[in-house]
């Protein structure tokens, strides 16, 4: 019973045709090509599309005055930091300062330190006498308990900003402590060194105006209230109400992916069987457009979904980890989450959390993959979600669907020559050297229609 | 009427009826099938989809691609002295496709063996790369500093890793990544110095830098890169791209597995009753051939999906046991569609009292009715056939499946001559003179991973840890 794969001895004569011999008398079985490139392009595939006529998507809401302060953004130079001085607009009441001497005098004014972790930046109840724009590190935003504990309200990190209303020059106290949970660099002007500013005084009389201005009625996410009576009794009079809109709403045009495949004639003429050479050029092309597409729909600068997260959705990692309480705090923000997208090392990092408490969460059946889930929102690993050399990233979390004011995805189909769905192959002629030129294009676009359908937990860390 | 007493009080009763051994001559015995211990529940056989190659070959078409990653040094030892194979440096990046034996092997000659305790550091982070290191044995942690300060592990590198190849170039710079040892290691080490008092030093450089320049752009899987537009406005011109396919795509010939079935006619001929004998032979025979298919479909060197999975897809255990958090990296590689876990059943139970420790009872999944463990519910499913080495050290395997998946496949031919099974034939071979019947049983097949990241190997799980 010979059962080996040994070929036989050497010295023993082949005696058959051989394997070798044979094969060239064969046909071989061929794979169509294949390519690593494909992932599996969760957000195309949960997306829901919304068909958008004539290229561009009008995206109308309620009149709403801007509430929150953004984020202040660093120049750094070996390790100095200082804040561009147009940043400065972010803080309460500098918004549409227009004098930018005044603020660069006042950017030139700030002072850099050095918190370790767990020193104390800023104590509750006492008068405020800095302003403090947080550079790099993370800080705990303390309150006061009822009973004198001291909840941790909010964790803020690089380019959040504190104790702006000293620049109205009037006095004023800390409504919370601020404790640095990591070595944090802190930007700090205090009140002596405003004063000596020369343009202290036109700062003062632009951050006070701000504050005095009428607040106009809008709700707690400062849309513009609409008045409705409740709960009277006798005749009052009731309020008289209209929902006012955006007078300028944002318009979202298809952007586009496009690409130019070449086919030799001879080469699509000839080698076409039994697979057919310019449909699997094409086919794979598209593959690397859809990836494209997938990337440009998170990354883009102008739509892309990691750019357009309004300041109030975005929390951080409390320890850097993405664990339980801050992906309950992430999905806690929004009502009916429909999905997380992460990285895949990110999703690792998380699951590595739960085991560390003892948590296993269930996983669900996503299209017929089993993902992780955490309280039942299924967790989507796609590798476009940025990771930097320091192995930070981010978690999205969304609501999708126009219905429920959520995430869409923008197309427009039926366009001509179509291929798939918003995607066309079109015929581009012959050249002088016998190549066939195809365009192929997509166009897309993404809109979150509420700020509050999308969410990203910022700085998770994925080494340990 | 009086039951029969306990046998001490009567003398020995006399025999009233037909006892059951006489009866027995006259009965016919209800037979078992001849049943053997050797069959296991070949999951892997039965989960792969099986693709048609006719022909005998398979071709794996991919896209033209360019090595990114680097493989593994092997070393060889005599007693406590290691030395790596001279040809095997030219896994070192810097030095792919440097094929002056002499110069690798005087190159080689420079290493210096040095010991590292755990905990030791090798290389700090900041500091100049002036050696290049190849790990022979041990495990080393890769640190990174994390955004706000804190060190984090990025990777765990075990046997055969290398660092800093860069010391070999002409600006080192230095060290991105702090490496430090988690257990004793033994680290092979050629100084930048040693190596520029070399004699051969200028083929080296030479060759160095040529590779470093030109090469096409590539995406970061190292495919040729197809160029895309994206996100532009107004009417730039477009560049034409097409996408280049590998030139020579590897080939998967059919392996086999055969053997010679012989049954004495006069048995064939005569004992057949109730049971044809020639049919149980053959049948216990192929099982032995299904079972040596798995096993070589799992551990043969050309085609097994151990040996085949790709260097950038392996990764270390960070302890030694399977731990949950081993299983979530391996998740991370396989992370498009992930299919199933296979995994020695002592692997399986070693993970579930690392799961127990934690206080993690993951669910089991039903798979076609079997209740079968699983991680995420990624299925977990046992093979025998990965084998457990003499330091009671194993691998996990994860991988996706399926040609549209561009998963892993099981090659097989079906419709061959006096098939007997999909892709087994049973041919008769002839009668010898000593009244011998023949029969060749044959099984062709083989396994194709279509694209590198379709299969994760998690390696050096170490069973049996006291802890």
């Amino acid at each position: 019973m010979t059962l080996g794969t040994n070929a036989e001895p050497a010295e023993e004569q082949q005696r058959s045709l051989q394997t070798t011999a044979a094969r060239n008398l064969a046909t071989t079985t061929k794979s169509a090509p294949h390519m690593q490139g494909i992932s599996s392009r969760w957000l195309l595939r949960m997306l829901p599309w919304v068909e958008t006529t004539a290229g561009s998507y009008r995206l109308n809401r309620r009149l709403s005055f801007a509430l929150g302060d953004g984020v202040v953004t660093f120049a750094t130079a070996g390790s100095r930091m200082e804040v561009i001085p147009q940043e400065l607009r972010e803080l309460p009441g500098m918004r549409e300062f227009d004098d930018e001497a005044a603020l660069e005098a006042l950017a030139g004014r700030f002072v850099q330190r050095e918190f370790a972790p767990g020193e104390v930046i800023a104590e509750a109840g006492q008068p405020v006498e800095q302003v403090v724009l947080l550079a790099h590190g993370k800080v705990n935003k303390l309150g006061t308990g009822p009973h004198g504990g001291r909840p941790v309200l909010d964790v803020l990190a690089d380019g959040a900003h504190f104790g702006g209303e000293l620049l109205t020059g009037e006095p004023s106290t800390w409504g919370y402590g601020l404790t640095a949970v990591t070595a944090c660099t802190v930007l700090t002007l205090d009140r002596q060194s405003f004063q000596e500013l020369r343009e202290a005084e036109r700062v003062r009389e632009h951050a006070r105006r701000a504050a005095q201005q009428p607040r106009q009625a809008a709700n707690k996410r400062g849309e513009k209230e609409i008045g409705v009576s409740s709960g009277h009794s006798g005749e009052p009079a009731i309020a008289h109400t209209f929902v006012d809109y955006e007078p300028a709403p944002r318009e979202f045009e298809l952007s586009v992916a496009q690409s130019v495949v070449q086919v030799h004639t001879r080469v699509a003429d000839f080698y076409s069987r039994p697979m057919d050479q310019t449909e699997h050029q094409i086919r794979l092309t598209v593959e690397a457009l859809r990836e494209r597409q997938e990337h440009e729909m998170l990354n883009n600068p102008d739509f892309g979904l990691l750019h357009n997260v309004a300041p109030q959705q975005r929390i951080q990692a409390r320890s850097g980890a993405p664990t339980p309480q801050d992906l309950d705090e992430l999905v806690s923000r929004r009502r009916r989450t429909r999905l997380l997208l992460a990285h895949p090392k990110a999703i690792a990092a998380f699951g590595r959390e739960c085991n560390r408490r003892g948590i296993y969460p269930d996983s669900v059946e996503v299209e017929g993959t089993p993902v992780l889930a955490w309280r039942g929102i299924p967790m989507l690993p796609c590798d476009k979600v940025p990771v930097d050399e320091h192995g930070t990233t981010r978690i999205l979390a969304m609501r999708t669907g126009e219905r429920d004011e959520g995430v869409v995805g923008l197309h427009q189909t039926g366009i001509p020559d179509e291929y798939q769905e918003g995607l066309n192959v079109r015929f581009m002629g012959i050249g002088d050297n016998a190549l066939v030129s195809y365009l192929v294009s997509t166009y897309y676009s993404v809109a979150v229609l509420v700020p509050d359908a999308l969410g990203v937990l910022d700085n998770v860390e994925t080494g340990r | 009427m009086t039951a029969a007493g306990p046998a001490g009080s009567a003398e020995q009763q006399a025999q009233l009826s037909l006892s059951t051994s006489a009866a027995r001559n006259l009965a016919t015995t209800t037979k078992s099938t001849p049943q053997m211990q050797g069959i296991s529940s070949r999951w892997l056989l039965r989960l792969l989809p099986w693709v048609q190659a006719t022909g005998g070959t398979y071709r794996v078409n991919r896209r033209l691609s360019f090595t990114v990653g680097d493989g593994r040094v092997t070393f060889t030892n005599t007693g406590t002295d290691v030395r790596v194979i001279p040809p095997e440096l030219a896994e070192l990046a810097p030095l792919r496709g440097f094929s002056d034996e002499q110069a690798l092997a005087a190159l080689a000659d420079r290493f210096v063996q040095q010991e590292y305790a755990a905990g030791d550091v090798i290389a700090e982070a900041g500091q100049p790369v002036e050696q290049v290191f190849l790990l022979a044995h041990g495990k080393v942690n890769k640190l990174g500093s994390s955004k706000y300060g804190e060190t984090s592990v990025l990777d765990v590198l075990a046997n055969g890793a290398h660092f800093g190849a860069e010391a070999l170039t002409d600006s080192p710079g230095t060290w991105q990544h702090t490496m430090k040892a988690t257990t004793s290691c033994t680290v092979l080490a050629l100084r930048r110095q040693a190596f520029q008092e070399m004699r051969e030093v200028e083929t080296i450089r030479e060759h160095i830098r040529s590779g470093a320049t030109g090469g096409r752009a590539r995406n970061e899987h190292g495919e040729a890169e197809i160029s895309v537009a994206a996100g532009h406005s107004g009417e730039p011109a477009l560049a034409g791209t097409f996408v280049d396919y590998e030139l020579s795509p590897r080939e998967y010939e059919l392996s086999v597995a055969q053997t010679v079935l012989q049954v004495h006619t006069r048995v064939a001929d005569l004992y057949n009753h109730p049971m044809d004998q020639t049919e149980q032979q053959l049948k216990l025979t192929i099982e032995a051939l299904r079972e040596r298919q798995e096993n070589e479909m799992v551990n043969n060197p050309q085609f097994g999906l151990l040996h085949n999975a790709d260097m950038q897809q392996r990764i270390n255990t960070r302890s030694g046991p399977p731990s949950p958090d081993d299983m979530d990296d391996l998740l991370a590689t396989v992370w498009k569609d992930p299919g199933f876990f296979l995994a020695h059943p002592r692997t399986i139970s070693a993970f579930g009292q690392e799961c127990s420790r934690r206080g993690v009872y993951p669910q089991a999944v039903d798979v076609g009715g079997h209740q079968v463990p699983s991680w995420r519910g990624v299925p977990i499913f046992p093979c025998d056939k990965i084998g457990v080495d003499e330091n009671r050290t194993s691998s996990v395997l994860l991988m996706r499946t399926g040609e549209q998946n561009r998963g892993v496949v099981g090659l097989h031919q079906t419709g061959i001559p006096d098939e007997y099974e999909p892709g087994l034939s049973v041919r008769f071979m002839g009668i010898n003179e000593q009244a011998i019947i023949q029969y060749l049983v044959s099984t062709y097949y083989s396994a194709a991973i279509l694209v590198p990241d379709a299969v994760g190997v998690l390696e050096n799980v170490e069973l049996g840890v006291q802890s």
